[in-house]
């Protein structure tokens, strides 16, 4: 059948069809961006100063993020002046200009989307930050997934419900240990007992057993219901936990996330899980870049709890110094003006920690693993040879931490849900695109005024996309 | 076929044009972004910062709008629907207005605040 109006235009509308349909599309989008848009301007406009996580902005804060986002910005327009051109190849029948300029607006999407992958890769696994008690803030790297709490275990106690036991994920031995397994739904009833040698078997066992703790549940829920027409109901009693006795100790590394505390003698898990043994350690070894002090009072930041885990007299003082340095600055302006300056405008700085010389590097093998105490900094060489001084942070003083993903604050969240979505506006134009430059030459042999149309109109699209980004690129790195 | 024999020429010229202009404007956003001495007010982005980034953003905007998407010349029924996406939007922008007049100002921080400020 052939789809009416796909040259000539209507009379009603002027359009050709394609045309119409793709501005009203355009139209929901800009409403579902919108939407993304306006949450941008609430949070933005809500957040307190002080008391929020404070809103990254600057060159100071996003560093080398503000050049890959500036060369997406002009990778984007690139390709979308690309586009307008194979459009005009298009009209002026040269399939062979349409054909390049199409392949080079294929090619911007591509580098587009690998600046964008280095970024996410670059938030999501190499930046981490933790805020401590009392709201200071140290940006770096958390080395080793150290983040993670490292148990030895020799027992686990889990519910027969659900899902898999969550300490099974994070069980970190290459050889699986072996388990007993043991059951026992009624003290009067004989224990089942099972020999476990690996995860899949554990798995079937957790699948099998599960199936019948639910059913002498059901078996027991009707005799309770029974019991009860007759007025002497003994309540419903099944134990429906399971425990697992290792042979040999095996390492648990827990992530956090799933713990809800954790002492030295067992991890207690967030789906109720729990694993018995000893605790190794629970220390975050931190690769320290930056320390922000703006959630911490003026007056009660030479105290603050950071310098305490820091442990370097020489990073503190420079701190101070670069802050009065900067508050100079700011004195200078607003007396200028014969203004006071802001409470919020004395708040804490970023101070880079990479330009400190640490003094003595290393350990010195004699002393052991803990020469002295108040020494914090360790060093601590990773598998590629690099050497990393490293400060180790305890659990305790930690209120929040985590890579700089969606969680780790409204703008992070606002990064990623619209970022993402953008780039998945890229895939899908770039991948239209793509289809009518390879597949295009027959509708252009047969009428060429076609493919134009067509063209145009993944064009429009693809410039919507160019649109968003002209919006993101300012609010998302420099403002 | 050929209801139309267009100067193609002109047009190209204009479509470079759009797109040096383009280029130079994302040079002046990055400018006014990292460039201190054009940093108006305090340091930090402020409300005379936010203007002109976005004022410089939405004359990009409309170039690609008005050009690369040639909505310069275009039929009467994509300027009514877009009149109704405008509409539609500028509203949707006009929702964070209520939440500036209905502040959260108690704090979930631990520290001493009353309405919002802290005391100290």
């Amino acid at each position: 059948m052939e789809i009416p109006y796909e040259v000539k235009p209507r009379r009603d509308t002027g359009l050709y069809n394609a045309k119409l349909g793709v501005w009203l599309f355009l139209a929901s989008e800009v409403m579902l961006f919108g939407g993304l848009f306006s949450a941008y301007v609430f949070l933005r406009a809500g957040v307190q100063e002080g008391v929020d996580n404070p809103w990254p902005w600057g060159l100071n804060v996003h560093k080398g993020f503000v050049w890959l986002g500036f060369l997406n910005t002009l990778v984007l327009i690139a390709s979308s002046v690309g586009v307008v051109f194979a459009w005009v190849a298009l009209k002026e029948r040269n399939w062979r200009k349409y054909q390049l300029y199409m392949y080079f607006v294929v090619a911007c999407a591509l580098v587009f989307m690998c600046v964008k992958g280095v970024e996410y890769n670059s938030k999501l696994n190499k930046h981490h930050g933790i805020k401590l008690v009392d709201n200071s803030v140290m940006e770096g790297a958390i080395l080793d997934k150290t983040d993670r709490i490292r148990f030895e275990g020799t027992k686990a106690v889990f519910g027969l419900q659900g899902a898999h036991p969550a300490f099974l994920k994070d069980i970190s031995d290459e050889k699986f240990p072996t388990f007993t397994a043991t059951v026992q739904f009624k003290e009067d009833e004989e224990p089942i007992v099972t020999e476990i040698s690996s995860e899949s078997q554990l798995k079937k066992w957790f699948t099998q057993h599960r199936r019948i703790a639910a059913k002498k549940l059901t078996a027991e829920r009707t005799r309770y219901r029974k019991e009860l027409e007759s007025g002497n109901a003994k309540p419903v009693n099944l134990n429906t936990s399971a425990t697992l006795v290792s042979s040999e100790p095996f390492n648990v590394n827990a992530k956090p996330t799933k713990v809800v505390g954790h002492s030295d003698t067992s991890v207690n898990y967030r789906d109720g899980s729990k694993v018995e043994g000893k605790l190794i350690s629970d220390d975050v070894k931190f690769v320290m870049h930056e320390v922000d002090l703006q959630l911490v009072l003026p007056q009660k930041q030479r105290d603050s709890i950071v310098w305490e885990v820091i442990g370097d007299d020489h990073a503190k003082k420079q701190f101070f110094a670069k802050q009065q340095e900067e508050y100079k600055k700011m004195r200078e302006y607003y007396e200028g003006r014969g203004e006071t300056i802001p409470d919020k405008m004395l708040r804490g700085h970023m101070l880079n920690l990479h330009y400190i010389d640490h003094g003595d590097h290393g350990h010195d093998g004699d002393h052991g693993d803990e020469p002295h105490k108040s020494e914090a900094k360790h060093s601590a060489s990773e598998g590629d040879g690099e050497h990393h001084d490293y400060i180790t942070v305890p659990r305790d003083k930690i209120k929040f931490m985590g890579n700089h993903g969606p969680r780790y604050g409204n703008y992070y969240a606002l990064y990623f849900t619209m970022t993402a979505l953008h780039g998945l506006h890229v895939v899908g134009g770039a991948l239209v695109l793509l289809f009518f430059t390879v597949f295009g030459k027959k509708l252009y042999l047969k009428n060429p005024e076609h493919l134009a149309n067509r063209v145009e109109v993944g064009g429009l699209f693809w410039h919507f996309v160019d649109l968003i980004w002209i919006f993101l690129f300012p609010l998302m790195y420099l403002l | 076929m050929s209801e139309e024999v267009h100067d193609w020429d002109s047009h190209k010229k204009t479509y470079w044009a759009v797109g040096i202009a383009l280029f130079v404007f994302t040079f002046v956003t990055l400018i006014l972004g990292i460039w201190e001495p054009l940093d108006l007010g305090p340091p930090g982005p402020t409300p005379a910062d936010y203007v002109i980034g976005l004022a410089v953003a939405g004359t990009k905007a409309s170039l690609v709008a008005l050009i690369f998407m040639h909505l310069n010349h275009e039929k009467g029924l994509i300027y009514k629907t877009l009149l109704f996406t405008f509409l539609f939007f500028v509203s949707l922008m006009a929702l964070t207005l209520f939440a500036a007049a209905d502040p959260i100002v108690e704090s979930y921080d631990t520290r001493e605040t009353t309405n919002g400020k802290l005391t100290e």
